[in-house]
């Protein structure tokens, strides 16, 4: 083999991955790979020195340095490097000095242009530590074993002479020059072709225990277990099983040891499809079979974990998989697969050490602590003294293992192991790797508390304690305890009177009223079972909840249609009844107290039965925790029908404190919530998130309220320290989590900023008498960490749901950790935190929570299903797509485009792919721009036929224009200036322009239409910017003078920025001859194209010159900077010498108009940047501004007050900047009879359902969209847009690869998510600059020439799809 | 055939260095070819028979020795 002497080689694949990462990392030690070999007995230290002379001579990878030349990395052998192996005398010290010693060695950075390697000698009492250590880039497991093999001859040789010497180790540049030609080889292609398909697996997001790895994180623990004798006794039987061997035993061990490490993978993360990377050993070729250096690649596996999956099972694949595997490694192959993650590894290691030269040698391979940075954790297994005893050493990343996962990580893989051997058809999910333990034994039921007393008896309590407190408080009338206490007397014997008796069903059917609280306490007084139905359900709604939960008197306050009185059914409304005398003597425990009704999942809704029992002992803790006496003042203003307005009602009467009642509003939505605010007479409130919307803005500082419980739904953290900032930092916030079933609250937590900082706050840990179980499908519990299924048990579990025996025995299940006591399933997703508490993950079904309201969605959509002519449906909820404004943006190093421009992506330097792309073709844009000579010439061209002017100049009165106005005068043009007064043009401007015109002396015109305010409100619409509507009025009404007065060009003062903003592609620059002929051409018919579009301008200004052609053959648009080049410096110094104009100071600085404030504040609040980002990125680009210049610009302040002012003086409103597609919404998606109106719809559903259940969208489709699994694909629907889902055209995907690829390209250009093959390209968003992109890149992919036009001729992807096919025919027919 | 596949062991997958194998040599014995060497012989294989090999007949029963190979080829030639 030829010498490389000193030629620079590049790196294999394999080194450049390690070469990125150490790179990245440039400090870490995780790429110093170290071994020490303890030789016991009488070394000769001076003769082994020399033997590794000799070696480190013979190989070359002690000899090879890494270096860079303009950022590609390079290797070379160097001279033979001059090393004498120190030897260190350690026989004073003990093992852990020693030990010590060892481990710092291994983090003392190497210097891999200087030497890669480092070695020492340890000099110990009976035995000698030789350690060497190698930079992973040259070195991988096996090189140790040869390089170790190779000095054990070496020595010998040098003993005795007498040793058999041919083995002498290969060069590693031989490899790598091999590895480099890979490429050429036979098999490459196709090897390939199989990672490149591998690496295009899905895989979850992988989270161990739950945690997921912090970023740039290297430091691991290496935790090491021995498999120890039994299990190896029974590892070697269940290897000779026919069903589990593979070619040789190690691979069989392999494949065992891969089964189970899934299996755990899958277990602790609760990820199905998992990748797993393992070493490929590379050596496939003979004559590199004892060449040490870096030969392994890391490759991944993949694997589907199906729900009842054995180990068997799981087996089979893995086999399957590493055969194919084997099948397909060759050198270079992870080049394939690079951006693949890879957060687990396993390493079967296959390397012995036998003695050396008649010595005993332990080997250790020292860890430092430190992985690679991509890995979440990595597992290897050896045996290095090949005595069949393995050993098996975790490398756990701290930031995902803490130091308790790091202690279960070893025995959770080992139960998996041991059940394994013990049993191959297990079902991988039903092994338990919790054992039961309740920690929580303080919260346990105590099985003898003192009787418990009823509410009412609490009630009765405080009333006899504060008769003269102020119990409850309306509008209408305030009453004491005493006044409260008698009247619930009152109403308790007249009730009784007319039947009502213990364990009656009562339904209350009120508003929100002191009648609602008398007659919930008289009820409960009696013993009876009160059933709040809100007034604002419909009356099938009443009726079905009525009949359900058995009730046999209804409470209302208005007249109910005759209807509801069904039989047996007392109605009477509430008046005055006259006193009686009773004494009632009624307490139990599980005396019903409640039935409240929820959505249920079959299309009705479920009542659930709540006990005395655990509606008190939901009461008592709350009242403790949230501190409730007879200071405490609540408010009583949310949905009698919602289990979280139970605290509000009962609290403070059991603590003698006061309510304040605040009724239903008579229409439209309740919000009632700004009276208790403004009102400010509470101190307590219990809400949902949801309702927080209503006080965004409001100054809460002087707010009473001191203790706000948030329930019903997720909590953001940043919405909790809003929260804190808008009221005052003293207030307690508290987080209670509950399904009805389990009686309001029963799992809490009080935010703190300081422990709580992730996206949501926790929901804490359960309440007095409750335990929470997190379990598997198995009814296993899941790992601490690992997330579950919550379920719960306790005091607070309801009874169960009325008149539904088989739904209560399905969800109230009997407990398999603690007998004789029920667990209710809640359906939460939820796991354990590292702080303990708990975190709500989701839900396993599709009930959602719609501000604050529980809802099934089945529930809507088997009611729908009921509607004669809809075959089957879908409802989802769409989430407002609102830019997340808090997120952290970024600017592009090079032009400053914010990274939360659509579809930006930046280099790892920070570059934009505009600018990136931009390098590729800025040369050919340069040739688009002209010179001043030209611009006279194309300006006088027409002179003869024109006389009175040659050119319109539009003057803005901003520098740009006047500039332009300026240098055309200066040119001897004879130029008419035209101004657009769009009744926002700023004062200072205003005079600026009379001088300017005046100074320069040319004529001058003002262009004006009384629809500008509408043009603007339109253009927000459908720009989020003002300019687009104003430049179209103005070409609009420019034209027309020219027109007119027949002025043949019209001159533009756009930038160079805002050309790419408003002309130029990038496409338009991909030809390889670029033609600016051609490229004027398309600009032109893209231009004809926008002045027909149907916007404002068209529908209010005279827009008829347009419709013929030939207008644009008489008036020719020219932009004045394609042929001018000026920097900023120069105009403004020109202006300020030659035209004497002066920066207005009453506007925003981008512009001298006061409204295009609004257009920036409207496109930042709905994009989320400035909608001057792209032009001034451009700008940049072209030189014409710098990046600081553009920064300041689009991050200027703006003056939202201001804003508002002249938002309501155009008649943009409030609605439309937070409109209805900003927040979550129902969509209701539906197949069948085309006949069914959405009015129909809509009005069916509401006769059923509660309006917040009522979709606010119907969208017809002809058929719904299935995942692989059959399923409806949910996700496919929730990502249709709003405007998407208003198209009247129904949505279905592309049947074929023209549709596909036209998709591709709509989808591209409009940036959407999806996009139907009937959608209307205009409908869509698509615009003149929009077609330009389209068929250029329609062109380019098919090699074609379409016209512009054809896409507003065949406005869908399925017309312009039959378009395409019919003309390529043509064209192979001719 | 059979020429092919022992010049194929001999030169590309052999651990050691062999003059010659003979056809009902175990092919896994004594580590003369690990499992990589197998599934690139089966990968040989395939290509020189142009069959394709189901992962279940992946088994040492048929491709312990040159002649179990060849006896495989010969039950599911296409041709």
């Amino acid at each position: 083999m030829q010498d490389q002497g000193k030629t620079k080689l590049p790196l294999t694949q394999s080194q450049l991955s390690i070469w990125a990462s150490q790179k990245l990392q440039p400090d870490s030690p995780s790429h110093n790979i170290v071994y020490t070999f303890e030789i016991e007995g009488p070394l000769n230290t001076t003769v082994f020195k020399r033997a590794f002379a000799n070696l480190t001579a013979e190989t070359d990878i002690f000899n090879i340095t890494f270096g860079e030349n303009q950022g590609e990395p390079f290797q070379l052998k160097t001279d033979i490097t001059k090393f004498e192996l120190p030897i260190l005398d350690v026989t004073s010290l003990s093992e852990k000095e020693v030990e010590k010693q060892i481990y710092e060695k291994t983090l003392e950075p190497i210097d891999i242009g200087h030497q890669v390697f480092d070695a020492l000698l340890l000099q110990k009492q009976n035995s000698t530590i030789w350690l060497l250590k190698f930079h992973h880039l040259v070195t991988d497991a096996i090189s140790y074993q040869i390089l170790y093999r190779r000095l054990s001859v070496l020595y010998a040789n040098l003993m005795s002479k007498e040793v058999e010497d041919k083995n002498i180790p290969g060069k590693y540049l031989d490899y790598v020059l091999f590895e480099n030609d890979a490429v050429y080889r036979e098999g490459f292609s196709e090897h390939s072709d199989y990672w490149k398909e591998k690496s295009l697996q899905a895989v979850d997001e992988i989270k161990f225990y739950g945690e997921k790895k912090a970023p740039n994180t290297t430091a691991a623990e290496r935790i090491i277990v021995n498999l120890g004798s039994k299990r190896l006794e029974k590892l070697k039987t269940v290897s000779q099983l026919s069903q589990v061997r593979g070619w040789t035993p190690s691979l069989t061990l392999y494949n065992i040891f891969m089964t189970v490490y899934a299996s755990f993978i899958h277990r602790v993360t609760g990820s199905d499809h998992i990748a797993i990377g393992s070493p490929s050993h590379n050596r496939n070729e003979p004559k590199f079979n004892n060449t040490p250096g870096l030969f392994v690649e890391v490759l991944p596996y993949y694997f589907d974990i199906t729900e009842k999956e054995s180990f068997q099972s799981l087996l089979q694949k893995v086999k399957i998989e590493s055969n194919n595997f084997l099948k397909n490694v060759s050198p270079g192959m992870v080049g394939n697969v690079k951006d693949q993650q890879i957060a687990a590894v396993l390493n079967f290691i296959n390397a012995e050490f036998p003695d050396f030269h008649g010595m005993p040698t332990k080997v250790k391979w020292v860890h430092n602590g430190h992985i690679d940075d991509s890995h979440d954790i990595r597992c290897h297994i050896f045996d290095f003294e090949g005595d069949g005893d393995y050993y098996i050493a975790f490398d756990l990343n701290t930031s995902v293992f803490n130091e308790e996962k790091r202690r279960v990580v070893p025995q959770h893989f080992l139960l998996l192991l041991d059940a394994f051997l013990e049993n191959l058809q297990s079902e991988i999910a039903s092994i338990p790797l919790v054992k039961p333990t309740f920690s929580d034994e303080s919260n346990f039921p105590q099985q003898n508390s003192s009787k418990t007393k009823t509410l009412y008896e609490e009630f009765k309590l405080q009333a006899e304690k504060n008769p003269n407190s102020i119990a409850l408080q309306s509008k209408a009338e305030t009453l004491t305890y005493r006044n409260l206490f008698h009247k619930v007397d009152i109403l308790a014997n007249h009730l009784i009177s007319n039947g009502v008796q213990r364990g009656s069903k009562v339904a209350l059917h009120l508003q929100r009223s002191t009648d609602y609280v008398i007659s919930v306490l008289s009820i409960l007084k009696i013993g009876a079972v009160f059933v709040p139905i809100a007034t604002d359900q419909p009356l099938e709604r009443l009726k079905y909840n009525v009949h359900k939960a058995n009730c046999s008197f209804l409470l209302c306050q208005k007249e109910i249609p005759l209807e509801i009185a069904f039989t047996n059914l007392n109605l009477f409304n509430w008046s005055k009844p006259q006193p009686e005398n009773f004494d009632f003597k009624i307490s139990s425990e599980h005396q019903l107290s409640y039935i409240l009704f929820t959505s249920g999942s079959t299309g009705n809704p479920k009542g659930v039965a709540i006990s005395n029992g655990a509606l008190i002992n939901y009461l008592h803790w709350a009242k403790i925790t949230y501190e409730v006496d007879d200071k405490s003042i609540f408010p009583l203003f949310t949905s009698i029908g919602f289990d979280l307005t139970i605290t509000s009602l009962f609290l403070p009467l059991i603590s003698g404190g006061k309510i304040i009642i605040y009724p239903e509003k008579s229409s439209g939505p309740d919000t009632s919530l700004l009276d208790v605010v403004t009102d400010n007479l509470v101190n307590t409130i219990k809400l949902t998130p949801s309702h927080l919307a209503l006080l965004a803005d409001r100054d809460m500082s002087t707010s009473k309220i001191d203790i706000m419980i948030l329930g019903g739904e997720d909590l953001k953290v940043a919405v909790a320290k809003k929260l804190k900032n808008q009221f005052h930092p003293q207030l307690r916030i508290i987080n209670e989590y509950g399904p009805t079933e389990a009686t309001v609250g029963c799992i809490y937590t009080e935010f703190d900023e300081a422990r709580h900082d992730q996206t949501s706050v926790p929901i804490g840990k359960p309440i007095d008498n409750t335990q929470v179980y997190i379990l598997d499908q198995h009814m296993n519990m899941v790992p601490n960490g690992v997330q579950g299924e919550l379920y719960l048990s306790g005091k607070g579990l309801a009874e169960g749901y009325v008149g539904e025996h088989e739904l209560t025995t399905e969800k109230f299940l009997e407990n398999p950790y603690s007998q004789q006591t029920k667990i209710y399933k809640t359906g939460d997703l939820a796991r354990r935190n590292t702080n303990q508490e708990l975190e709500f993950l989701g839900r396993i079904d599709d009930q959602i929570k719609l501000r604050g309201h529980r809802i099934e969605l089945s529930e809507i959509e088997a009611q729908l299903l009921n509607i004669e002519g809809v075959e089957s449906c879908s409802v989802v909820v769409v989430s407002g797509n609102k830019p997340a404004n808090n997120q952290e943006t970024t600017n592009c190093v090079k032009c400053g485009l914010p990274s939360n421009y659509p579809s930006t992506d930046f280099d790892e330097l920070g570059v934009c792919h505009l600018c990136r792309a931009f390098e590729s073709y800025e040369e050919k844009a340069h040739r688009y721009f002209k010179n001043d000579n030209a611009l006279v010439q194309l300006l006088t061209s027409k002179r003869e036929e024109n006389p009175n002017y040659d050119c319109i100049s539009l003057l803005s009165g901003g520098k740009d224009s006047t500039y332009v106005l300026a240098r055309l005068v200066n040119m001897g043009l004879k130029v008419l200036a035209f101004t657009m007064d769009n009744g926002y043009i700023s004062q200072q401007a205003k005079v600026n322009i009379d001088k300017i015109v005046k100074n320069l002396g040319v004529d001058h015109v003002y262009g004006k239409t009384p629809h500008m305010n509408e043009i603007f409100v339109d253009s927000l619409h459908r720009h989020q910017n003002v300019c687009n509507g104003c430049f179209k009025t103005i070409y609009t009404l420019s034209t027309s003078i020219a027109l007119e007065k027949q002025i043949p060009f019209i001159v533009t003062g756009l930038s160079r920025g805002q050309f790419f903003e408003t002309r130029l592609t990038e496409e338009l620059f991909w030809d390889d001859h670029l033609n600016t002929e051609k490229i004027d051409q398309t600009i032109l018919d893209a231009r004809k194209l926008y002045h027909q579009e149907n916007d404002a301008v068209k529908k209010l200004l005279d827009t008829s010159m347009f419709d013929d052609e030939c207008v644009f053959e008489k008036i020719q648009y020219v932009d004045f900077y394609r042929y001018s080049d000026v920097s900023l410096d120069e105009m403004l110094q020109y202006l300020k010498d030659e035209v004497g104009w002066v920066r207005p100071t009453d506007t925003g600085r981008s512009t001298n108009c006061l409204i295009n404030q609004v257009g920036i504040y409207v496109h930042k609040k709905e994009l989320g940047y400035s909608n001057y980002s792209f032009p001034y990125s451009w700008d940049v680009r072209l030189g014409h501004k710098t990046r600081e210049e553009t920064l300041d610009e689009i991050n200027e302040v703006i003056d939202e007050t201001e804003v508002k002012r002249i938002m309501s003086e155009i008649g943009y409103s409030k609605e439309d900047e937070e409109g209805g597609a900003n927040s979550d919404r129902l969509v209701a998606y539906y197949t069948g009879n085309p006949g069914v109106s959405v009015k129909q719809l809509n009005t069916t559903l509401r006769e059923q359902l509660p309006s917040y259940m009522v979709p606010s969208q119907f969208k017809q489709l002809n058929e719904l969209p299935l995942t692989k699994n059959g399923k409806v694909d949910k996700k496919a629907l929730q990502q249709l847009t709003s405007l998407q889902i208003e198209l009247d055209t129904p949505y279905e995907a592309p049947r074929n690869e023209i549709e596909e690829l036209l998709e591709g390209i709509w989808k591209e250009v409009l940036k959407l998510d999806k996009v139907g093959i009937h959608d209307d390209f205009i409908a869509l968003g698509g615009h003149s600059l929009a077609a330009i992109r389209v068929t250029a890149r329609l062109n380019e992919e098919i090699e074609t020439n379409f016209p512009l036009n054809k896409v507003f001729e065949y406005p869908s992807i399925k017309a312009y799809a039959n378009y395409i096919e019919k003309t390529l025919t043509e064209l192979l027919e001719n | 055939m059979k020429d092919k596949i022992s010049n194929y062991i001999i030169h590309h997958i052999a651990k050691q260095k062999i003059e010659a194998i003979h056809a009902d040599d175990d092919l896994l014995a004594d580590g003369l070819i690990d499992s990589l060497g197998m599934m690139k012989l089966v990968a040989y294989v395939e290509k020189e028979a142009q069959i394709k090999i189901p992962p279940e007949d992946l088994t040492l029963e048929n491709f312990m020795t040159i002649d179990h190979i060849l006896e495989y080829l010969a039950n599911h030639s296409t041709t």
